[in-house]
């Protein structure tokens, strides 16, 4: 594979991951105190209701 | 009258002074399920939604909101809440007044119901019918559920259905929902249209009535709440009224009156509608129950808690079912753990064979599969853990389990109904946490809080598993059992001792009586369990496809850039010159005193996000310096083979067992730590939390890795 495109694929799934953090933090401050882990006691949902 | 102005918008629920508007409501009849704690109310839950369920919170609280649908008898669509447990709806408890809140109307993100499903545990009727008897004050249609006419029958109890139906006034469902008997007939009676509202309910002294409805009027509700909510507010007392009304003056002010006059006449306004109420259940249950046979009574349940709660053998019952659990955790689950490891290696290979050597390869394999696969392959021994503790709760011996614990409990200041969210905590700190707010007293609750996460959850059951593996590979199920066993009991009496210095140090206070319910004995619903551990393991594998997936993609990233400036250079220099790796070297100096090394060091730093990410850190730190990619060998294999500068090993059973204490007693969980703050509505204590676990876990570690050495182990 062109190194390049290597490179690219790389840094884009990196970077997703990392946006997927931003993102998660984002939706956690959004949802204020409704908003719960990731264990189950707090979904989307009661963060849509907060908004 | 306070404007509706007066209302707070962060408020959880709708203070009495705003007038009760419903959310818009579509043809879905709204059923919600209320009952005593224990009564089978969750299990007639699951029988009707299935798998159609959803769990989330309610706003401004952190109260699991569990919601499902199903259909009528008629298939109409119906959709079920169920509520927390509750004995009254005078409240002692968060969640209790979350189930108040949504049967007076006044919880904002939740209709009021238009059908009430009362669950009634026929084994235990008299205490039962209290829930029953303000339920059917609240004018909504209300359907009972007499749940465990099995174990009534039993226990030569015998309930005459046709004379309660008579007395309450409503449908009656004679049920046994662990067997699935009764759901039809429920179905059909809640799908009876119109079904309803009560017409009878227990008669209150006409003084007390005549102050009910004067104060009813005065409250701009909807004309179907008022009473019910009237007759809440003159049963309330300074903090709990301010509280309720939102500090409505002038509601706070009509009613104090009331009561003054009510206290003038002789009726004391929080006693009366009890004493009321427990009149009517009284000739109810004249009528309408009866007690067999009297040796009947020496059921079961008794027989069995003469040993399980017995000051000796209790407590070898209780340690013996956690050694069978932990022994099935490391014999069970290895067929298919080792299915999993084998999937995720063949795919690593069509990976390898697939794409051609570069960076993207590497983060497949040595990132992606080797960080997700490395704590997927866990997910048999969580279901185990999952399969007991689902058991443990459904056949009611938790509730022995605190008992037993209370006694040790006392000493530490707490009482037993603390260990119950201790116990929850060893499948997960987060659920057992929330737990903590069937706590009345706040200082124990804080207590509890704080101690929790010392309890081994579920996401330590990888470390210590791969570091048993470590420790002793060619040992016996039994002997590595006896381990995880040690590991768990290190947990609790490290909680305990902390709990003790809490309450005598930092959050002084009583050691209250614990009083508890002990529910009978009773076989569990197998599928209820089932549902949970199909629950757990969606949570689990939903957490690994994102959390762990996203932070294993971050790790091999941090473990591979910045490369070396010589790309020849061997891989374990360029790991040491990776970001991950000058992490990992910047806090050796500290973890070194623990028998640590720096790549031990990138696989903690990674943890305090997540636990069970050290397995899929080291199967990392460890592929990305493997010379050798063909050759996948366990990732035990390769720490054991691991060696200092000075051609020590690394994993020595000291630090194997220091590692699992520093495991044991450090907080390493980003989402326990966001639950602390949202249950103590402050950054104080789970900083604090932070704080003296890693220290905790730092002097422990410290102490078994150069006491063990100054003793002569190595």
């Amino acid at each position: 594979m062109n190194p390049f495109f290597d490179h690219l694929a790389v840094a884009a799934i990196v970077s997703g991951a990392l946006a997927f953090f931003v993102f998660r933090f984002l939706r956690k401050r959004a949802g204020g105190k409704n908003c719960g882990s990731d264990c189950g006691c707090g979904t989307a949902k009661a963060g849509k209701v907060a908004r | 009258m306070a404007s509706p102005a007066s209302v707070s918008a962060a408020s959880p629920s709708r203070p009495a002074s705003v007038s009760a508007a419903p959310p818009s409501r579509d043809a879905t009849r709204h059923v919600a399920i209320a009952g005593n704690p224990n009564c089978g109310k969750s299990t007639i839950f699951n029988a009707l939604t299935g798998l159609r369920q959803k769990v989330g919170n309610y706003p401004g609280v952190t109260v699991e909101k569990k919601t499902g649908r199903f259909f009528g008898s008629h298939g109409e669509p119906m959709e079920l809440l169920d509520l927390p447990g509750s004995y009254s709806l005078q409240v002692r408890s968060p969640d209790e007044a979350v189930a108040r809140d949504v049967l007076l109307g006044r919880q904002i993100d939740t209709a009021r119901p238009d059908i009430i499903i009362c669950v009634v545990d026929a084994s235990n009727l008299e205490r039962n019918l209290y829930l029953v008897a303000q339920m059917l004050e609240l004018n909504i249609p209300v359907v009972v559920a007499l749940n465990m006419v099995d174990v009534a029958e039993k226990n030569g109890v015998v309930i005459d259905v046709m004379a309660l139906r008579e007395k309450l006034g409503v449908p009656v469902i004679p049920m046994v929902a662990t067997k699935g008997v009764g759901l039809i007939e429920l179905r059909q009676a809640v799908s009876r249209s119109p079904l309803p509202p009560p017409s009878i309910c227990a008669q209150m002294p006409i003084v007390l009535e005549r102050e009910v409805m004067a104060l009813a009027r005065q409250l701009p509700v909807a004309h179907e709440v008022a009473r019910g909510e009237a007759l809440l507010l003159l049963t309330l007392h300074d903090a709990a009224l301010d509280a309720v009304t939102h500090h409505d003056t002038a509601i706070i002010a009509a009613t104090r009156a009331a009561q003054q006059r009510l206290l003038t006449a002789g009726i004391d306004p929080l006693s009366a509608p009890v004493d009321a109420r427990y009149d009517w259940i009284g000739r109810i249950c004249a009528a309408a129950h009866h007690h067999g046979d009297s040796h009947h009574a020496a059921s079961l349940s008794d027989r069995l808690d003469s040993w399980l709660t017995h000051r000796v053998w209790g407590w070898v019952a209780f340690l013996g079912m956690m050694a069978l659990m932990f022994f099935c955790i490391f014999t069970v689950a290895q067929v298919p753990m080792d299915w999993i490891k084998d999937g995720a290696d063949a795919l690593a290979n069509w990976v390898g064979n697939h794409l051609p050597a570069g960076d993207l390869r590497g983060l497949l394999t040595d990132g992606v599969i080797a960080g997700v696969g490395g704590v997927v392959v866990f997910l048999p021994q969580i279901l185990i853990l999952y399969f007991f503790l689902g058991i443990l709760e459904d056949t009611g011996y938790m509730a022995r389990a605190a008992f037993i614990m209370d006694r040790l409990m006392s000493k530490a200041g707490l009482h037993g109904k603390s260990f119950i969210p201790m116990l929850s905590s060893f499948a997960c700190a987060i659920p057992g946490i929330m737990a903590t707010r069937t706590i009345e007293n706040r200082k124990d609750r804080l207590v509890t809080i704080l101690v929790a996460p010392l309890m081994s959850c579920s996401a330590r059951l990888p470390v210590y598993s791969l570091m048993i593996a470590v420790l002793i590979p060619g040992h016996s199920a039994l002997q590595k059992a006896g381990i995880m066993l040690c590991m768990y009991l290190l947990g609790a009496v490290v909680a305990f001792a902390m709990a003790w210095l809490f309450k005598k140090k930092l959050l002084k206070g009583e050691t209250p009586m614990l009083l508890l319910e002990m529910p009978p004995y009773r076989m569990p619903s197998w599928k209820g369990v089932a549902l949970r551990m199909w629950e757990r393991s969606g949570l689990f594998l939903r957490r690994a496809g994102t959390v762990i997936l996203a932070l294993s993609i971050l790790l091999w990233a941090m473990a591979t850039y910045p490369k070396p400036s010589d790309p020849q250079a061997p891989p374990a220099e360029a790991l040491a010159q990776s970001l991950a790796g000058r992490m990992g070297h910047a806090i050796e100096p500290v973890i070194a005193p623990l028998g640590f090394d720096w790549k031990i060091g990138i696989g903690l730093i990674g943890s305090f996000a997540a636990r069970e990410v050290f397995v899929g850190t080291m199967s990392i730190v460890y592929s990305v310096e493997s010379k050798d990619k063909e050759d996948i060998e366990p990732l035990r294999n390769v720490m054991l083979g691991e060696k200092r500068a000075n051609g020590l090993p690394v994993f020595t059973p000291l630090v194997c067992i220091g590692l699992m204490v520093f495991y044991v007693l450090a907080m390493q969980c980003i989402s326990t730590v966001a639950i602390v703050r949202r249950e103590t509505n402050s950054w104080r204590w789970p900083l604090f939390q932070i704080a003296y676990m890693t220290a905790l876990a730092w002097i422990g570690a410290f102490l078994v890795y150069q006491g063990g050495r100054l003793l002569g182990f190595q």
